[in-house]
């Protein structure tokens, strides 16, 4: 009897004592201690080093030296910052409260979008604003022009029935994600239900699964299935440039698979990979792309840029006209 | 192996302690005595002291001061005792490490159910000693903004506990009287128990995240809320215990004030979760039977 006495005074000394069974403490300010975190998640779980042909070792040998004892938050800041901006990926940042480290991927092209010519040259003065849309029509009122500057996870029925009502009689739709930086990918989902007729594969996508580089679940197929209501089943312009990017080049992608859509502009600037979120044992966080988005090849390259059906680059010498919607004009007649 | 230890324990104790209790009820009505324990509805509030670590997104750890509310319904007389319940608690959880800060907002619901049978020889006529099983499920919800695309984390663990209870009759049977310096004061007959209580987790398991913590499913156009999650049987551990001090009121309802502690880590090959909570607790019993 007394034994079971003695396990139970055992218990309750056991009580609030958790830290027996937790691991230790691992907040830490070291300089090193950091680095190594965050260089093993990128080396366990990143998802394009095969494809850009990143040599992350050879990273980590280069970075490793910058890391001294006693240096400060700023400079560590540079050097992890700097390390993550050689994955040249735009879904890779590093978040402090007095920076975020970004790599500009939108830089790497020219710029092809100047909303001071659109407004002046193409919209009227009756421009409508629904939802995360603006448009109008254009062209002698014989096409309709939308534009979409961000993903903002508010595209919802009611505004994509406003706008496609509208436009019902046009000859063609232009959508123009030039500039478009990507977002909430529900967006996605729900404006291309509105051009497919059948269930429609798009691409593929598959995930990191192991800490090889090269280890990924089997491609998994994307649809898109048609928006039971009002559709458009003329020819949509879609417009992109570098600065088009995440749920922009996902969009991009998967005109590939739509022949009613065709994609006027410049490469996009890619993103293909969702980007994930942690914290570094200093209290910083981050993000990297975990997964891979692939075409109807099962084929990743497009994650260094959706390429245009059309190419066409704007003319900064010309401020009254806009080459790209140009060509999409002449592409809907 | 260790964990076949834990299941081959788990199957001969429980029946063993089941047929001792046919023995002490040969002279008894068994329908009768289950008809006429005593029942109750307990409605709980109280504060808890909590922390977590989940190493899928973070190294640090968490913590808060959820609030904490359950109800139950218990059947117990001196041989056996059963429970059933629920209680769900929620608050923000932070860290503020380096001047930076993060919250993360949880959501806490458990259902439980546990059977404890008095064992004889461990038991007197002021002390008894129960011991069983209970069977809890918690499911989490975590939501911190600051980690991105991972700010959603939950699970749901699953733990069948070996328990035993020992429960100390405090009552006071004859009224006294005392005198503290020119204060006299009177302290009448009252029923009271002070209960501890230890849970063992025997069959540990977990639904947790996959390699990548995130999945896939939102790209796929087909959003699935545990997609990539694996199942992890016979793995982490957890423990529980509770002390009770237990007062009856003249209606036959009764109060109860209980300090509860509860652990665990999961198991499985990816990153674990860990967390503990510290709660005080105020019950009211309500006795309908």
């Amino acid at each position: 009897m007394n034994n079971i006495y003695r396990i139970l005074l055992l218990g309750f000394l056991l009580t609030s004592c958790e830290k027996v069974f937790f691991e230790k403490d691992l907040s830490s300010t070291n300089a090193r201690e950091n680095f190594e975190y965050l260089w093993n998640e990128c080396n366990e779980k990143y998802s394009y080093f095969e494809l850009k042909g990143i040599n992350w070792q050879a990273i980590k040998s280069q970075y490793s030296s910058k890391i001294y004892e006693g240096m400060s938050d700023d400079s560590l800041f540079s050097v992890l910052g700097g390390m993550l901006t050689e994955l040249k990926d735009d879904h890779t940042n590093l978040f402090s409260n007095f920076n975020v480290s970004v790599f500009g991927v939108r830089y790497l092209g020219k710029d092809n979008y100047d909303g001071r010519v659109l407004k002046k040259n193409y919209l009227s003065d009756n421009v409508y604003r629904t939802g995360p849309f603006l448009h109008d029509f254009i062209d002698n009122g014989q096409i309709g022009y939308i534009r979409f500057n961000e993903f903002t996870g508010t595209v919802d029925s009611v505004n994509l029935n406003f706008i496609l009502q509208r436009y019902r009689n046009t000859k063609g739709l232009v959508l123009d994600l030039r500039e478009n930086g990507g977002g909430a990918v529900t967006d996605i989902f729900q404006i291309l239900s509105r051009f497919v007729e059948t269930k429609t594969l798009v691409n593929y996508s598959r995930i990191k699964t192991g800490k090889g580089h090269n280890d990924f679940s089997a491609p998994q197929p994307v649809y898109v299935e048609p928006f039971k209501g009002i559709r458009y089943n003329k020819k949509v312009a879609v417009l992109t440039d570098r600065g088009t990017y995440s749920a922009g080049s996902f969009t991009s992608l998967a005109t590939k698979a739509l022949p009613k859509m065709v994609l006027i502009g410049d490469t996009t600037g890619g993103g293909l990979g969702l980007p994930n979120g942690g914290q570094l044992p200093n209290g910083w966080t981050y993000r990297f792309s975990i997964t891979q988005a692939l075409s109807l090849d099962k084929n990743p390259e497009y994650e260094k840029g959706v390429p245009p059906d059309i190419s066409v680059l704007f003319d900064w010498s010309n401020l009254t006209k806009d080459e790209i919607l140009e060509r999409a004009i002449l592409e809907l007649q | 192996m260790i964990n076949m230890k834990y299941i081959l324990l788990l199957f001969f104790t429980l029946p063993i302690i089941g047929i001792g209790q046919k023995d002490t009820l040969v002279n008894t009505s068994r329908k009768n005595l289950r008809k006429n324990m005593p029942s109750y509805i307990n409605i709980s509030a109280g504060k808890s002291r909590s922390s977590f670590r989940d190493f899928g997104t973070s190294p640090l750890t968490y913590k808060g001061t959820p609030n904490f509310i359950a109800i139950s319904r218990s059947r117990q007389n001196e041989q056996k005792e059963f429970e059933i319940g629920s209680f769900y608690s929620f608050g923000d959880f932070k860290v503020d490490y380096n001047e930076h800060k993060s919250t993360s907002k949880l959501q806490s619901l458990s259902i439980y159910y546990s059977q404890l049978y008095r064992v004889k020889k461990l038991s007197t006529e002021k002390l008894t000693t129960k011991v069983g099983g209970l069977f809890n499920t918690t499911g989490n919800l975590r939501n911190n903004a600051s980690l991105q695309n991972n700010a959603l984390g939950r699970e749901i663990i699953a733990t069948l506990f070996g328990s035993a209870k020992v429960s100390w009759d405090i009552s006071r049977n004859q009224a006294k009287s005392k005198k503290i310096l020119f204060f006299n004061y009177h302290l009448k007959p009252k029923t009271r128990h002070l209960d501890y209580r230890l849970n063992i987790g025997l069959i540990n398991s977990a639904l947790r995240n996959g390699y990548a913590y995130i999945g896939q499913s939102s790209v796929l156009n087909d959003p699935k809320v545990f997609e990539g999650y694996k199942y992890n049987l016979f793995s982490g551990f957890r423990l529980s215990s509770a002390v009770d001090y237990t007062v009856l009121l003249k209606n036959n309802n009764s109060l109860q004030l209980s300090y509860l502690w509860d652990a665990y880590k999961t198991g499985g090959k990816f990153d674990q979760l860990e967390m503990a909570s510290h709660t005080i607790k105020a019950t009211l019993m309500f006795n309908y039977k």
